[in-house]
C-alpha cells in the first residue's frame, strides 16, 4: 500500500473532529451527547445529588469508604479532595462540549435548518444553564448571603480546544447567575413545546423545562415576584394543579408512579439509565443507598426527617420509600432505615431526577409565602397541600393551623425534606436560606459531626487544587 | 587418541587433529576419539572454534588424550547488534551481553526476571511477588515521562510487543514469559545512541536483542534440563494477634472517648478466634520444568529444536503459571547464492492469579492488603462452615466486634469460587533469505510475526466480594495483538589492505494491531454457574479497543576501521510513525561513534604497561534516537460515542495537537575497554549522558476549560540521566583443580528533569488515583517523592509532630473537638490543618546506584556460584506502613505497641485513637513512612555437581548435572516494608518507588538436573 495510506490509519472507534458535523444524525448525537455529559455519573447522574444530600442532616455514613462521599458527609473536603475535582472535572467538561457545540453549530450552518439548529443551540445553553447553577451553588456562597457579589465561578463560554487560555479568574455570583438567565431565557424562546414521545419529554429540554429550572434558579436567588411569575407560565391558577400550554405536567396521583415510571408528566426533566449505559460503580443512587444489590454507603438519620412524625405521618406514602427490613443490614442489634427511592438493583437503571413538578409547586408555594408576609397566602397553602395531600390525604395544613406567613415558609421547607429526600436538594435548601448545616451523628455507632456554621470555610466546596494549579487567576474560597 | 573439554570434560566432536607440516589429519568423531598415524617426532596441532588451538608432541605414544581449553576471548568476540554482528574487540557503541546460561535454569517465569542486576546500565525491578509480572526494565534511566521507558524487544530479528497484555481485572500477564528462557542463547543490551541508533525511532528506552539457540554443525546433541522448585513468601509482616488487637484497639477506643469496640469471638472448642490472615493467603508454591533440546547440523542444514514445559504454583494460594513451547530453528543452504531459515516458536501460557492488590492498590479485595486490615479476633467461617461475612454489607463479618474496618471482604469466597485467568497464544517467527550476491554482499529479507492472542477470564462469585452486590459477574475478553515486521537489507563487507568496511542499508516497515473485545455479565442465575457462558440476567456494556500503529524506515550504516586500530561507525535511519500528527510524521535519526585501541600500537605493546595491559580501548559515541511510545492517535482531535440511556451519543473526548512531534534523546558516550593479563582481567568503563527533549507531556489544562482529561499531549519537557558504568570481569584464581571466576558491574544514574509544560508546572504521581506521594518537578529526579514533613511524635503528648509550608510544627490530635484538632507545637494555639500543599520533595526515588557482583567456584566437577544483586540511593514511599499503623478498625503491626503511653516516652508510634487516619500518614502522605531503598539481595545461590563417567556412557549419556539453588536467598536491607524491590505502579515514570499494599517478593528453593547425551 502507499505510504501516505499506511502512515495515516483512521480510527476505527473514534470520530476525527472534521466529521463531527458531516451529517444531521451526528449533529443530533452530539445534542444527545450532550445531555450525557451532564448525565456523568460524577454529576448529575448520581453523585450530585448525593453530594447535596449527604452534606445534610438526613443520612449517616455506613461504610466509612473514603470514595464515597465521606468527606462530603462529614465536612473535611479540601483543595486536593476527589470529591470537587471529579465533579469540577465533569461539570466543566459537559459546559466546554456545549460551547463547542455551540461554536460547531454556527460554523456548519448549511447541515441542518435554522429553527433545529436553535432548539438544538436551546437545549445547549439549557444543560449549560443547568450545569453552572449547581455548580454555583457547591462552590460558591449562596446568592441569597450578599446579592451574588462572592466570587462565583471561572465563566466559560467559548469553547476550548488547544493549548492557552487557562487563566480565567472567577466571575461574581450575580454574573454567574446573569449568564444563567440568558441561558435559560434562550431556552425557553427556542425550545419546542414538546417532543414526540413522552420518553423524550423527561429526557431532553422542553420550553416548559426552561420554565420549571427558572422557578428554582430564582428561588435560589432570593427573587420571589420572579418565581411567582416563571411558576404561572405552567401552573394553573386552581387545582389541579397543570401546565395548560407545552407538556401537561402534573401531580401523579401516588407519588410511588414517579419512581416505577419514569416518563410520567410529573418527571420534567430526569436523566436516563439503561442496561447499556450506567452510572458506574460507586456513581449510582441505588448504589449509595441501598445495601444488598448497591453498597449502601448511607443509611437515613434515625434522627433525620423520618423522626418527624407529625410533618412525616406515619401514614405518608413518601414512607413508602424508606425500608427497615433488609436482612443482615443490622447496628448494635438494631435494623437500618434505608432510602429506597430508587429500587433497581444489582444493575442500576434508575432514573436520576433533576426536576420535578412538585418542586415547581413548592417553589411557586415558597415565594408565595414569603411575598405575602402579612398572612398565611391562601395561593400558597394549596399549592402546598397538592404535594402534601396527594400522599398524606388527611394531613392538609390549614392556616390556622401554621398561624402566619412564617410557618408556611417551615412548613413549605419542611415538606421539602419530605418529599425530595435523596433527590439532592437539601444542603442547597440550607445554604439558599443562610441556615446551618446541622448536627448529626451520634447515633448507630456513626461519629458525631458538628453544625458547620454558615461562616466556616467548609460550609460551600473549596475549589479543585488542579484549578488553581493551572488557572493563575483562579482564587481559593476563603 | 580422545579430545574433552577442560571446562566439563565432555567429549568434543569434530576437533581437527593435523600432523603439524603435513596435510594429514583427522576429525573426532561423536565420542570425541580420533584415531591417527603420526611419527614420533610429530607435533600434532588440535583445533577446534571456540577453544585455544593447542600443540602436543607425539613422542612414543599411542594414544594421546587432550583436554582443550576453551578460549573466552575467542567465544565473546561477536556481539549481536542491530541487523547483523560485529567483533567485540571493534565495537565502537555501549552492549552489554549476557550469556544465556546465566539465564536458562533459574526458577523464573521470564527471562528479564533473571537478568536483574547482569547488566551494566539495566535496570530491572519486579514489581512484585505475583508470578509472570510483566518487568520494569530501564536501559540507563527513565526516558520518558508519559511515554514509554521500556526498552524494545527484538528477537532474532524481529522487534516484538511487550508489557502487560491481561485485560482482565487482576491478573497480570507479561508476554516475555512466552519465550522460553532455555531457548536463550544470548541476549545483548544496546544502550547508547551509537548502537540504537539504527532502529531509530524505537530505541530511546534501549534495546534488547534476544538470539535463540541455533543448530550447529556436527553430530545431533541432545540434553534435557529439568528442576523441581518450591516457592514462599518471605519477610511478611508481625501483625497484632486477637488479644493484641482488642487490647490495643479498645485503648485507642477509649483514647478517643468511646467504650470498648472489639470483644473475643469464641470457637465451637472455647478458645478464641485468633486468625492469622496470612495463612489463608500464602502457601508453599511448588514447580517444575522440562526441557528437551536437540541441536544439530551439516554443511548445508543446520537446527535446533526444543520444547519445554514448565508449571510453577506461586506462593499466594491460586497463583500460578504454566507454559509449552516448541522451538524450531532451521537454515539451509539451497545453493551457492541462497540460504534460506525461519526461527519461529510457538508458546502457550497460562496465567492464574486472585486479586493481589496487583492491579488496583487500594482494592478492598486486594490479597496484598486484606492480611494488613482484616481484625485477627474472627474466624474465616462460621462453626457451620459457611463463610463468615456481613451478606448486606457484602464485607467480613463483625464477629463479636461492634465495628469493623469498612468494605474488606473475607479473602475465602474470591479464593475459592472466583477465578481470574490470561492465557496466551503467542507466535513469535520470521522466515528468511539470504541472497550472495557478491563475496561480502548479502542481502537479507525476513518477514516476520509476532502474534499474541490472549484469553482473559474474570469470573466473580455470587455471594462475596468485587461481584457480592451484583449477584456475581463474569467478564471475558479476547484480545489479538498482531504485529508484522518486514526487513530487507543489503549489507556489504569489504577491505582495502588494512582498511575494513562493513555496510549495511535497508528498509523495514512494521504494523501492530490491536483487536479487544468481550463481554461482561452480572447476575447469575444460580450460584451453580461459574463461567460466562452461564445463564445470568443481565448483559452489561462489554469492553473493547481496536488500534493499530505503522512504521515506516530507511535505515544505513558504515563500520570502518583502520588496522583494527582506528574504528569508526556512522549510522542514519529515518522513520515515519503514524501516531505524531501529519505534519510530523518523519524524523531522521543519526548515530556515530570513534575508537582508538591504542593497545594495537607499537608503543604500547613494546611499552611495560602494555605487557600487563593486553588490550586498551578509548570510545567515544554520539547519537540521537527517539520514542514511539505514545497513543496510537494522540495527534487527533476526537469524537468518541456512547449512549444517552438508549439513543446514540457523539462527544468530544480527546484535544489533539496538530504540532505533536518526536521525542527526542541524544545520547554521548566516553569509555574505555580494558583487558589486562591476556584477557584474564577484563573491563569497560562508560560515561553516559542521555539528554532527552521534546518529551510529550500531557500538558495540564485548567479544568475549567473543560478539556477531556484536562489535558493535551504536547511536546514541552526535557530530562537527562548520567551515569557511570563499570564492568569488571575476571578469572580470579586457579591453582589445581580450584578455580575462581567473577564478575562485577556497577552502575551510578543521577536524573534530573529539565524542563515541564506550563512554566515548569509540576506534574503530580499518584498511587490507584488516590494517594498523591510523587512529584515531577524541575531541578529534581523524575518522581521523587513528595510528601509533608514530619518530627516524630511530642514526648509531651503522644500527638504526631507535621511541619507545614511555613516551617512550623504543628501536631494532631484526633481526640479533640474537630476545630481544635490541629494546634502549633509552641503555643498549643489552633492551626490551619495539614494538607496536600504542605507537602516537600523528601528525595530521589529512583535508584543513584545499582548493579550485581557474581561469583562461581569450582573445584573439579563441584561448582558453587553466588550471585549478588545490588541497589541503592533511593527512596522509597513505604504507603503500607502508614496502613499497618492506620488507626481505623484495621488490624496493625505489632510496632504499634511501641505507642506513646505517658508524658517524657520517645517513640515514633503516636498515642492511639480510635479512626485517626492522619497521624499514621493515610490521609496525606507522611515523611515518616519515606526510607531508605538500599539493598544488597542473595539474588541466587547454585551448587552444582557435574558426573561423567562409565556407567553414564554404557547409558550413552555424556554428562549429568545436578544441582540445587536458592533464588532471593536474602536480603540485606534497613528496609522495613517487605520489600525494597517493590513498585506498586508498575512501570509508570511519575509515581515510581512506592509501596502500597503489594505482595513481596518469593523466595524460590530448586533441584535441578541436566542431562547432555
Amino acid at each position: 500500500c502507499d505510504q501516505e495510506t499506511f502512515l495515516n490509519p483512521t480510527p476505527l472507534t473514534s470520530l476525527a473532529d472534521v466529521e463531527a458535523f458531516s451529517t444531521p444524525d451526528r449533529v443530533l448525537a452530539q445534542v444527545n451527547g450532550l445531555y450525557a455529559s451532564v448525565k456523568s455519573g460524577q454529576f448529575m447522574g448520581g453523585r450530585y445529588q448525593v453530594y447535596v444530600d449527604v452534606r445534610g442532616e438526613e443520612f449517616l455514613n455506613v461504610t466509612n469508604n473514603g470514595v464515597t462521599a465521606l468527606s462530603a458527609w462529614n465536612h473535611t473536603q479540601n483543595s486536593g479532595s476527589n470529591e470537587p475535582t471529579n465533579l469540577w472535572n465533569a461539570a466543566y467538561l459537559a459546559i466546554n462540549r456545549a460551547n463547542l457545540f455551540l461554536a460547531g453549530l454556527d460554523a456548519n450552518p448549511t447541515v441542518i435548518d435554522q429553527t433545529l439548529a436553535n432548539q438544538y443551540r436551546g437545549e445547549a445553553r439549557l444543560l449549560r444553564a443547568l450545569t453552572y447553577h449547581q455548580m454555583v451553588q457547591l462552590f460558591a456562597q449562596p446568592y441569597t448571603k450578599d446579592n451574588g457579589a462572592s466570587p462565583g465561578l471561572p465563566l466559560r463560554i467559548k469553547g476550548e480546544v488547544g493549548s492557552g487560555g487557562n487563566d480565567l479568574a472567577r466571575a461574581t455570583v450575580a454574573e454567574v447567575y446573569k449568564q444563567i438567565l440568558d441561558d435559560l431565557n434562550f431556552a425557553e424562546q427556542n425550545l419546542p413545546a414538546n417532543y414526540a414521545s413522552a420518553t423524550l419529554n423527561t429526557t431532553r429540554a422542553h420550553k416548559n423545562t426552561a420554565i420549571a429550572l427558572k422557578t428554582r434558579v430564582y428561588l435560589a436567588m432570593g427573587q420571589w415576584a420572579n418565581v411567582v411569575t416563571e411558576a404561572n407560565k405552567i401552573v394553573s391558577t386552581a387545582a389541579p394543579y397543570r401546565a395548560s400550554t407545552g407538556v401537561a405536567h402534573q401531580l401523579q396521583a401516588d407519588v410511588r408512579t414517579v419512581f416505577s415510571n419514569y416518563t410520567t408528566t410529573e418527571s420534567i426533566f430526569s436523566m436516563p439509565f439503561s442496561s447499556n449505559d450506567l452510572p458506574g460503580t460507586q456513581n449510582g443512587l441505588h448504589s449509595y443507598y441501598v445495601p444488598l444489590t448497591g453498597i449502601g454507603d448511607y443509611s437515613l438519620n434515625p434522627n433525620g426527617i423520618i423522626s418527624n412524625t407529625t410533618a412525616f405521618a406515619t401514614a405518608d406514602a413518601r414512607r413508602n420509600f424508606v425500608k427497615s427490613d433488609f436482612s443482615g443490614d443490622l447496628i448494635s442489634g438494631a435494623q437500618r432505615n434505608r432510602l429506597f427511592k430508587f429500587p433497581t438493583g444489582p444493575v442500576h437503571t434508575d432514573w436520576a431526577p433533576v426536576i420535578r413538578y412538585s418542586e415547581v409547586l413548592l417553589n411557586a408555594a415558597e415565594a408565595r409565602a414569603r411575598l405575602n408576609t402579612s398572612a398565611v397566602d391562601e395561593q400558597g397553602l394549596a399549592l402546598l397541600n397538592a404535594v402534601r395531600t396527594r400522599s398524606n390525604p388527611t394531613g392538609a395544613y390549614t392556616a390556622a393551623g401554621l398561624a402566619n406567613s412564617a410557618g408556611l415558609v417551615s412548613a413549605i421547607l419542611t415538606e421539602r425534606r419530605i418529599e425530595f429526600l435523596g433527590e439532592g436538594m437539601r444542603s442547597n435548601d440550607l445554604l439558599r436560606t443562610n441556615q446551618p448545616l446541622p448536627e448529626k451523628g451520634g447515633v448507630q455507632s456513626a461519629p458525631r459531626i458538628q453544625a458547620v456554621p454558615t461562616t466556616a470555610s467548609v460550609y460551600i466546596w473549596p475549589l479543585p487544587q488542579t484549578e488553581l494549579n493551572v488557572n493563575k487567576l483562579a482564587v481559593q474560597n476563603p | 587418541g580422545r579430545v574433552t573439554s577442560s571446562d566439563d570434560g565432555s567429549a568434543l566432536p569434530g576437533v581437527s587433529v593435523q600432523v603439524k607440516g603435513t596435510t594429514r589429519g583427522t576429525t573426532t568423531d561423536a565420542s570425541g576419539n580420533y584415531r591417527l598415524n603420526a611419527p614420533a617426532n610429530a607435533q600434532l596441532v588440535f583445533s577446534f572454534i571456540g577453544y585455544k588451538t593447542q600443540e602436543v608432541a607425539v613422542g612414543n605414544r599411542t594414544t594421546v588424550n587432550l583436554s582443550l581449553a576453551s578460549d573466552a576471548s575467542v567465544l565473546n568476540e561477536v556481539v549481536v547488534v542491530g541487523y547483523g554482528t560485529q567483533s567485540k574487540k571493534t565495537i565502537t557503541g555501549a552492549i552489554a551481553t549476557v550469556d544465556g546460561k546465566s539465564i536458562s535454569d533459574k526458577p523464573v517465569q521470564s527471562f528479564d526476571q533473571a537478568l536483574q542486576g547482569r547488566a551494566a546500565g539495566v535496570s530491572i525491578t519486579t514489581p512484585n511477588g505475583v508470578l509472570n509480572n510483566a518487568p520494569v526494565i530501564r536501559v540507563r534511566g527513565v526516558s520518558s515521562i508519559s511515554g514509554s521507558s521500556s526498552p524494545l524487544i527484538v528477537v532474532d530479528g524481529l522487534p516484538i510487543n511487550s508489557g502487560n497484555v491481561s485485560q482482565g481485572g487482576f491478573t497480570v500477564n507479561n508476554p516475555l514469559g512466552d519465550i522460553n528462557p532455555n531457548d536463550i542463547e544470548s541476549l545483548d543490551i544496546l544502550k547508547d545512541a551509537s548502537a540504537t541508533a539504527i532502529y531509530g525511532s524505537r530505541a530511546a528506552a534501549g534495546v534488547i536483542l534476544i538470539t535463540t539457540k541455533k543448530g550447529k554443525e556436527g553430530r545431533a546433541q541432545v540434553s534435557y534440563d529439568s528442576w523441581l522448585g518450591a516457592t514462599q513468601p518471605f519477610r511478611l509482616f508481625n501483625m497484632l494477634n486477637a488479644q493484641q488487637f482488642m487490647d490495643y484497639k479498645n485503648l485507642a477506643a477509649r483514647n478517643a472517648g468511646l467504650p470498648d469496640q472489639f470483644f473475643p469471638t469464641t470457637n465451637p472448642d472455647g478458645s478464641i478466634a485468633d486468625t492469622d490472615w496470612y495463612d489463608l493467603i500464602y502457601r508453599t508454591g511448588y514447580g517444575q520444568n522440562h526441557n528437551l533440546n536437540v541441536n544439530g547440523g551439516n554443511k548445508d542444514t543446520r537446527y535446533a529444536f526444543s520444547v519445554g514445559y514448565t508449571k510453577q504454583q506461586g506462593m499466594i494460594q491460586k497463583n500460578d503459571f504454566s507454559r509449552f513451547t516448541g522451538r524450531m530453528n532451521i537454515s539451509h543452504q539451497l545453493n551457492k547464492a541462497v540460504r534460506v531459515g525461519a526461527n519461529i516458536s510457538l508458546a502457550n501460557s497460562f496465567n492464574q492469579s486472585p486479586n493481589t492488590g496487583t492491579t488496583g492498590a487500594f482494592s478492598t479485595g486486594g490479597l496484598g492488603r486484606l492480611p494488613l486490615v482484616l481484625a485477627p479476633n474472627v474466624a474465616p467461617r462460621n462453626p457451620d462452615g459457611s463463610y463468615n461475612i456481613n451478606r448486606a454489607a457484602n464485607n467480613l463479618g463483625l464477629g463479636k466486634n461492634l465495628i469493623g474496618p469498612g468494605g474488606y471482604y473475607n479473602p475465602l469466597p474470591d479464593l475459592e469460587l472466583s477465578k481470574f485467568t490470561s492465557e496466551n497464544n503467542h507466535l513469535i517467527g520470521n522466515v528468511f533469505a539470504d541472497v550472495f550476491l557478491l563475496p561480502g554482499l548479502v542481502f537479507r529479507t525476513s518477514y516476520g510475526l509476532d502474534q499474541t492472542t490472549v484469553e482473559d477470564i474474570d469470573f466473580r462469585n455470587s455471594v462475596h466480594g468485587e461481584a457480592g452486590t451484583v449477584g456475581g459477574q463474569a467478564t471475558n475478553i479476547y484480545s489479538n495483538i498482531k504485529q508484522w515486521n518486514w526487513q530487507n537489507y543489503l549489507t556489504y563487507d569489504f577491505n582495502f589492505g588494512k582498511n575494513n568496511f562493513q555496510t549495511i542499508v535497508g528498509t523495514e516497515s512494521q504494523k501492530q494491531m490491536f483487536n479487544i473485545w468481550g463481554g461482561t455479565r452480572q447476575g447469575l442465575s444460580d450460584p451453580f454457574f461459574t463461567s460466562y457462558q452461564g445463564n445470568f440476567t443481565t448483559n452489561n456494556p462489554p469492553p473493547g479497543l481496536q488500534t493499530e500503529n505503522a512504521l515506516l524506515s530507511y535505515y544505513g550504516r558504515l563500520n570502518y576501521d583502520f588496522d583494527k586500530r582506528y574504528l569508526f561507525s556512522f549510522t542514519l535511519r529515518r522513520d515515519g510513525f503514524s501516531a505524531y500528527s501529519v505534519d510530523n510524521k518523519w524524523g531522521n535519526f543519526p548515530g556515530a561513534s570513534a575508537g582508538w585501541r591504542i593497545s594495537e600500537e607499537d608503543f604500547w605493546k613494546n611499552s611495560a604497561l602494555g605487557r600487563v595491559v593486553n588490550e586498551f580501548k578509548l570510545r567515544a559515541s554520539w547519537g540521537r534516537v527517539g520514542n514511539t511510545g505514545i497513543g496510537n492517535f494522540a495527534s487527533l482531535s476526537l469524537f468518541n460515542s456512547g449512549l444517552y440511556g438508549t439513543v446514540p451519543t457523539f462527544a468530544f473526548a480527546q484535544a489533539g495537537n496538530p504540532a505533536l512531534r518526536w521525542e527526542i534523546s541524544t545520547n554521548t558516550d566516553f569509555g574505555v575497554a580494558f583487558g589486562l593479563f591476556n584477557d584474564r582481567i577484563t573491563g569497560e568503563l562508560t560515561y553516559f549522558n542521555k539528554q532527552l527533549d521534546d518529551l510529550v507531556l500531557n500538558e495540564p489544562q485548567a479544568p475549567s476549560r473543560g478539556i477531556p482529561g484536562n489535558s493535551i499531549a504536547t511536546n514541552v519537557g526535557s530530562m537527562v540521566n548520567r551515569g557511570l558504568e563499570l564492568t569488571l570481569t575476571a578469572n580470579t584464581y586457579t591453582r589445581g583443580k580450584f578455580n575462581w571466576t567473577t564478575s562485577f558491574n556497577l552502575t551510578t544514574l543521577n536524573n534530573e528533569v529539565l524542563a515541564l509544560a506550563n512554566n515548569n508546572a509540576d506534574i503530580f504521581g499518584s498511587t490507584g488515583g488516590l494517594e498523591s506521594s510523587n512529584i515531577i518537578r524541575v531541578g529534581q529526579s523524575a518522581g521523587s517523592i513528595f510528601a509533608i514533613r514530619t518530627n516524630g511524635v511530642n514526648p509531651a503528648n503522644g500527638r504526631r509532630i507535621f511541619i507545614n509550608a511555613a516551617g512550623r510544627e504543628v501536631q494532631y490530635d484526633h481526640a479533640a473537638a474537630p476545630a481544635q484538632r490541629w494546634t502549633y507545637v509552641s503555643d498549643g494555639a489552633v492551626a490551619p490543618a495539614i494538607q496536600g500543599t504542605d507537602r516537600v520533595v523528601i528525595g530521589n526515588a529512583l535508584p543513584k546506584y545499582y548493579g550485581g557482583f557474581d561469583n562461581t567456584f569450582k573445584y573439579g566437577n563441584l561448582d558453587l556460584s553466588i550471585f549478588l544483586q545490588y541497589s541503592g540511593g533511593n527512596y522509597i514511599y513505604n504507603g503500607t506502613k502508614a496502613g499497618l499503623r492506620d488507626q481505623r478498625p484495621w488490624n496493625n503491626h505489632t510496632d504499634v505497641l511501641n505507642h506513646w503511653k505517658q508524658p517524657g516516652d520517645i517513640t515514633n508510634i503516636p498515642r492511639p485513637v480510635l479512626n485517626d487516619n492522619i497521624s499514621n500518614g493515610s490521609a496525606n502522605p507522611i515523611s515518616e513512612n519515606v526510607e531508605k531503598g538500599d539493598f544488597i539481595r542473595g539474588r541466587n545461590i547454585l551448587l552444582a555437581y557435574t558426573f561423567r563417567n562409565n556407567l553414564l556412557r554404557k547409558a550413552n549419556i555424556n554428562s549429568l548435572r545436578l544441582y540445587g539453588q536458592v533464588q532471593n536467598a536474602f536480603v540485606i536491607t534497613k528496609y522495613s516494608g517487605a520489600d525494597p524491590e517493590i513498585s506498586t505502579n508498575r512501570d509508570t515514570n511519575v509515581a515510581p518507588g512506592v509501596d502500597r499494599n503489594s505482595t513481596p517478593q518469593a523466595r524460590t528453593y530448586t533441584l535441578g538436573l541436566g542431562l547432555t547425551f
